[in-house]
């Protein structure tokens, strides 16, 4: 994959509360590795945008979402506990810069998404539209 | 929950099963219902920002930074897309959410509030006061 992609790309984060294992130097290690890290790109201008997540929310669902729960987002490995949209447009690019975040080396995982303009939706509607096609065809 | 948040919050799409339980057009209703969604906020100033992901994409994880697919195209966890609102209160982005049109058709919205600040450096502040407390 090597497609080119004016939308940039999204880095969303999880980790469980790793830090919580750490003691206070390390943390602060951590902490400036991954500052260094936020800075260094940001300089480079590849950042259009980031911020980190509360550890807490809700989970809207169901018809008119009547069912709101709590969701696990403090204990939880898979809760994103922040994202960073990327100024980048190859996947490739995306991934070197995912691969070098300094929290990877303690439990972070780091998922990297093509931003797009087009609603999901209307792609699966002209896939599906197509495939109708072919098998009448 | 009535906490005010001056950070504002995002809501995160999750789901994938409405590809298997609509027609083509169905899709395409909902997808304009959606967008009109979205402007409605936006000319009302309450969202800033928001976006579809594509539906493929990696994961990296680990100390050997180990890059693997992801299940983006399938997965009922899967993230389509998020908001970023500019509201100062949950109940106020809950409501928001409610309104979403993917929810009928089994797309959940995740409501989080931004932090101000990395929670990791905030955590970190905390446990320092208790240790020198």
């Amino acid at each position: 994959m090597n497609t080119q992609n004016q939308n940039g790309h999204m880095l969303l984060f999880s980790s469980n509360e790793w830090y919580k294992e750490l003691s206070h130097d390390e943390i602060q290690k951590v902490i400036s590795q991954a500052k260094a890290w936020f800075d260094r790109l940001n300089a480079q201008g590849k950042i259009k945008g980031g911020q980190a997540l509360a550890r807490k929310g809700a989970i809207v669902s169901g018809k008119n979402g009547r069912l709101v729960s709590d969701g696990p987002f403090a204990e939880s490995k898979e809760a994103i506990g922040g994202y960073l949209l990327l100024d980048v447009e190859t996947l490739e690019e995306a991934i070197a810069i995912a691969r070098t975040n300094p929290a990877l080396a303690y439990g972070t995982s780091i998922e990297i998404r093509p931003v797009t303009d087009e609603c999901p939706l209307d792609t699966w509607a002209r896939e599906s539209a197509l495939q109708e096609q072919l098998a009448n065809a | 929950m009535n906490t005010q948040n001056q950070n504002g919050y995002m809501l995160l799409f999750r789901g994938t099963e409405l590809r298997k339980s609509l027609s083509p057009e169905e899709m395409q209703r909902v997808s304009e219902k959606w967008m009109a969604w979205f402007r409605r906020l936006t000319e009302q100033g309450k969202a800033v920002a928001g976006n579809p992901l594509e539906r493929e994409g990696k994961i990296v994880s680990g100390k050997d930074r180990i890059v693997s697919d992801g299940p983006f195209a399938e997965s009922k966890e899967a993230i389509g897309g998020y908001f970023l609102l500019d509201v100062a209160t949950m109940d106020e982005a809950l409501a928001i959410a409610r309104e979403c049109p993917g929810l009928p058709y089994g797309i959940r919205v995740e409501v989080r509030p931004v932090a101000g600040e990395c929670p990791m450096a905030s955590e970190a502040r905390a446990e320092a006061q208790l240790a020198t407390a």
